[in-house]
């Protein structure tokens, strides 16, 4: 009896185990193929030189050396990291303040929350093609709505995606306009802040203005962090939207939209250099990891 | 989710400050997709306007002249029925695969016991980390090498997995009760049969979730079709937008009509399930 | 959800889709001749399929699978495909590519007696001479001459003096018209500037001497004289799409296929075309298509004899015409429906000056990325023409190993 019920745990486990891979590998199996077999590749061609008619050969750390130093090679490709940074320094607050007061607001009131996430988010799910399909036709200097609005008022526009200067704005403006994640993430940030705090700040005389600065802005800081995060690692990888705004003219004006993804996007696939592509992507995967280690070094020290 | 009821209720004056706010902000940003609609409805000769004018009148007699011709010109010739079916073919065919697919591992590394699960589990949740453009050239040399090159099932089988679902359905279902399973397991059921009577129906807030999130991902994915596709007849919608919008004559009446093409089965769906996935995303934190 | 339907029909309809679309290239026949080239609207694409149909009626026992890539991503996607294996029978090629495929081995050489070499335009026929060797057959050819609206401009400028104070007369006496729509500093604008270089005495490289020469005094002068011309013509105006068709730009460079587009699409344009303007001599810059087979093809005879037919007396013009461009078959050009056209006159006589681009394998990557910066940099933004040029020039000779 014990002899046989120990013979059925075994047995038991072993179907149990056999069931549990047949569960996974599919998603192993493609793992496999689809990630870790092109991230060896990917390290390989990078120290590779290759243009695809001709088979690859051995750069050592040549591509990297002249995607980071030879500035007559690659000229732009600081420009793109420059661009790059600028657009995280400008779009993340952007979305991020804009995301804030949009939560903060929407939970003051009573009536239509949904209505307005809703509202607040529908630009979040718009492909990047039609965002940019749209905004372009808004950006026009001389037909489109915002020039036109400014005109109505008097004010006189600029030319927003043909000034060099404007362009990396006109970039946030949009990031602006999609902050619907972060207005989300807040949302939820918000409503996970106890109740009871607010309710003593209230007994102590504290006005909206310092709960706002004492305890909401305080308690959202882990939410903020991730977002803060997260907006970053987007706004690194930002392509669709300044291939199609620029078109042909690739980066617009004097490159000031030339992203690190587009400028790695035409290395790779209009000059077919691909072993400084994928160099240019082992570097952007550096960053990558580098700020999300940021994010769980400094969450450890956040008090929880 | 428990219903929030906020703390402090503001005062009724400054509600309905904030209400005015909100009001006034949903319609800067409804704006460019009014904007959109309109120049869709307009005749080529209505669109460059020297002051912005929303209703499709006419720029010399001021009657209206709107029209559904641009809809018609862009399914007719401009390849957009084509790109349609193929952007709906995709995502057919893709998303239910990909669901399932991240079920069955997320329920596996949940749930059942076998050698080596956390080691795997930890593998497949590093991949998260690497940006998908990372991987860009060589997914893309790799896809042709296996023949999905300039196809439809090259933009399929490369997405059919993504570690981020995985690890969503796991989290998911560690918070679901084990009795029900335990009672299934005494009573001689399998597991695949315990997965789908009893787990996958009380998955449904993350299936919906991972679902719309998938849809919309896919509907609107711009750079791997950009690099994968080369015949035009195998472009899905976001592409066809862009030889639209980039064309050596550009034409705004088109191209809004061909956004509102691109945008609509997105918001219709996203209308059709807000609740779910709103509150899916504040519970998940996902994008 | 129910997941057993739901995966058999994933499965299926996977299954589907991957048959319905691996049928291409890999697979073609060997009567099927696959041919790609690019497009710039859908209405030309139908028409082309026209003339395919005619081609098969002619050869029975030949099909023409035609694939239409967009024109910006086409060099790179035949490369990309050619490398996978799943290349082309034959296909279109910009003429600065052909060095590059030639020396590659990816296109064959034109075998004897495949074609007249006498019944075409010298100029575009020996775009598709690499090292002596003749890689390809032109389809098409076009250049850029002078547009100007009649409203704001009665006589076009002749030179470049005249130009600029054309240009300044114009915006002058109205504000809120451009003089020039200006080329941009992309991969297109970079394709224009030699016409000027070489109307100022310049040339753009000495290839034997392996020498990088845009940035002589001439390319100054040519960059120069952009320059001046952006100050009577703001970007501001001319960056709205199509600022000249619109009436917001008194003049602008293009070519012969605005001419048929103006003309369909704002009838109510009144615009004249004329000869560039030049400072020394008359100059222009060529460009068109030239039709290849790929080493890799499967039935070169039937893509040889679709490229003979695209370029043949009967067909070249129709074909021409179909594009927007200007025939290379000079018994076509008598036919084409724009032969009595005045405006397709100037093309042509444009033509006689038109100067061909460098066939290096480089000179893409030159023209696109730094030629097109010497422009925003010389004309645009705060650096000096010469300044800029010799900036591209310093980068171009290290991308072409000079």
């Amino acid at each position: 009896m014990v002899k046989t019920r120990r013979a059925g745990v075994r047995s038991g486990a072993r179907s149990e185990a056999v069931a549990g891979w047949l569960f996974i590998t599919p998603a192993v199996a493609h793992t496999l193929v689809f990630m870790a077999a092109p991230a060896v590749g990917a390290l390989l061609l990078s120290f590779s030189q290759w243009d695809m008619t001709s088979a690859p050969t051995w750069a050592g750390l040549d591509n990297y050396r002249a995607v980071l130093f030879d500035r007559d090679l690659y000229p732009d490709f600081l420009v793109a990291v420059r661009v790059t940074a600028y657009y995280a320094l400008l779009a993340v607050p952007a979305s991020l303040l804009t995301g804030f007061v949009q939560a903060y607001l929407i939970d003051a009131v009573r009536r239509g929350q949904g209505v307005f996430r809703l509202a607040f988010y529908l630009p979040m799910i718009t492909a990047e093609a039609a965002v940019a399909a749209i905004w372009k036709w808004l950006y026009d200097p001389q037909f489109g709505l915002i020039n036109g609005l400014l005109g109505v008022f008097g004010a006189e526009g600029p030319d927003w995606l043909g000034e060099p200067a404007m362009v990396v704005p006109a970039l946030a403006l949009i990031a602006a306009w999609q902050s619907g994640t972060a207005m989300i993430i807040f949302l939820a940030g918000l409503k996970g802040i106890p109740r009871n705090l607010y309710e003593a700040a209230e007994v102590d005389g504290a006005r909206r203005r310092d709960q706002l600065l004492r305890i909401t802005i305080p308690l959202l800081r882990p939410t903020t962090f991730y977002l803060v995060i997260t907006g970053v690692i987007g706004a690194l990888q930002v392509f669709g939207l300044v291939y199609v705004l620029f078109g042909r003219d690739i980066g617009g004006p004097e490159s000031a939209g030339l992203t690190y993804v587009l400028q790695l996007y035409v290395t790779g696939f209009r000059d077919g250099e691909m072993g400084a592509a994928s160099a240019m992507s082992f570097l952007l995967f550096a960053v990558t990891i580098m700020v999300t280690a940021l994010q769980f070094r400094l969450l450890r020290r956040e008090p929880a | 989710m428990t219903r929030h009821r906020a703390a402090a209720r503001p005062p009724a004056v400054m509600r309905a400050f904030a209400t005015l706010v909100l009001v006034a902000g949903a319609l800067v940003a409804m704006a460019p997709f009014v904007w959109m609609i309109a120049t869709s409805f307009k005749q080529p000769q209505d669109v460059f306007t020297p002051t912005p004018q929303l209703l499709p009148l006419s720029s010399e007699t001021g009657a209206w002249a709107g029209t559904f011709d641009n809809y018609l010109a862009v399914f007719d010739i401009d390849g957009f029925t084509r790109a349609f079916v193929n952007s709906v073919l995709v995502v057919v065919v893709l998303v239910p695969a990909k669901v399932l697919l991240a079920a069955m591992a997320g329920y596996a590394f949940a749930r059942i016991r076998f050698p080596g699960r956390d080691r795997v589990f930890a593998m497949i949740l590093a991949t998260i980390m690497l940006p998908g453009v990372a991987l860009l050239v060589p997914k893309v040399f790799l896809t042709q090498e296996l023949g999905m090159g300039d196809s439809l099932s090259g933009l399929i089988v490369p997405s059919l997995v993504s570690a981020f679902d995985i690890f969503l359905f796991r989290q998911f279902f560690l918070t679901l009760p084990q009795e029900l399973e335990e009672a299934a397991k005494i009573d001689g059921a399998g597991w695949w049969l315990i997965f789908r009577k009893l787990a996958l129906p009380l998955a449904k807030p993350a299936l919906a979730v991972v679902t719309i999130t998938a849809f919309i991902f896919h509907w609107n994915d711009f750079l791997w079709p950009l690099v994968i596709l080369t015949d035009q007849e195998k472009y899905t919608l976001p592409l066809a937008l862009q030889a639209l919008a980039s064309g050596r004559v550009a034409q705004p009446h088109l191209v809004m009509a061909g956004a509102v093409v691109a945008v609509m089965p997105v918001v219709a769906v996203f209308l059709i399930f807000q609740r779910r996935i709103l509150d899916g995303i504040q519970f998940t934190g996902l994008k | 959800m129910k997941v057993t339907p739901a995966l058999a029909l994933s499965v299926l309809a996977l299954v589907a889709v991957s048959c319905g679309d691996t049928g291409g290239s890999a697979t073609s026949q060997a009567a099927t001749v696959d041919f790609w080239y690019y497009q710039p609207t859908p209405q030309q694409a139908d028409k082309v399929k026209r003339l395919a149909k005619d081609f098969e009626t002619a050869n029975p026992g030949l099909k023409i699978k035609l694939t239409e890539i967009p024109k910006d991503d086409y060099n790179t996607k035949i490369a990309t495909a050619l490398n996978g294996g799943n290349g082309p029978d034959a296909g279109y090629l910009d003429q600065p590519q052909m060095a590059r495929f030639a020396g590659g081995r990816q296109i064959a050489a034109v075998p004897a007696r495949t074609i007249d070499e006498s019944a075409y335009y010298e100029g575009a026929l020996e775009t598709n001479r690499v090292s002596g060797t003749l890689y390809g057959v032109p389809l098409q050819q076009t250049t850029v001459v002078l547009f100007y609206n009649k409203d704001y401009v009665q006589t076009p400028p002749a030179t470049w003096d005249q130009l600029v104070a054309e240009s300044e007369r114009v915006h002058r006496e109205n504000p809120k018209v451009a003089g020039v729509a200006l080329p941009k500093g992309d991969g297109f604008g970079a394709w224009i500037f030699p016409a000027f270089v070489a109307s100022a005495g310049g040339t753009m490289v000495d290839e034997n001497a392996r020498k990088v020469t845009f940035n002589s005094p001439q390319g100054q002068e040519a960059l120069g004289l952009w320059r001046t011309l952006l100050a009577s013509s703001p970007r501001k105006i001319t960056n709205t799409d199509q600022a000249f068709q619109k009436g917001l730009a008194a003049m602008t460079f293009s070519g012969p296929w605005d001419v048929l587009g103006i003309r369909e699409q704002f009838p109510q344009l009144k615009f004249g075309t004329a000869l560039l303007p030049k400072k020394l001599e008359d100059a222009s810059t060529i460009g068109g298509e030239n039709g290849v087979v790929f080493s890799t093809a499967d039935n070169p005879d039937g893509a040889w004899k679709w490229l003979k037919f695209l370029s043949s007396a009967d067909h070249n013009a129709e074909f021409a015409d179909i594009t927007g461009n200007f025939p290379v078959n000079r018994a076509a050009a008598a036919k084409s429906t724009l032969a009595g056209d005045q405006d397709m006159k100037i093309v042509i006589d444009q033509l006689q000056s038109a100067r061909s681009r460098p066939a290096l394998p480089e000179w893409i990557k030159v023209n696109d990325e730094f030629i097109a910066k010497a422009i925003e940099e010389g004309v645009d933004g705060g650096r000096s023409p010469a300044e800029a040029l010799d900036t591209a020039a310093v980068r171009a000779a290290k991308a072409l190993g000079w």
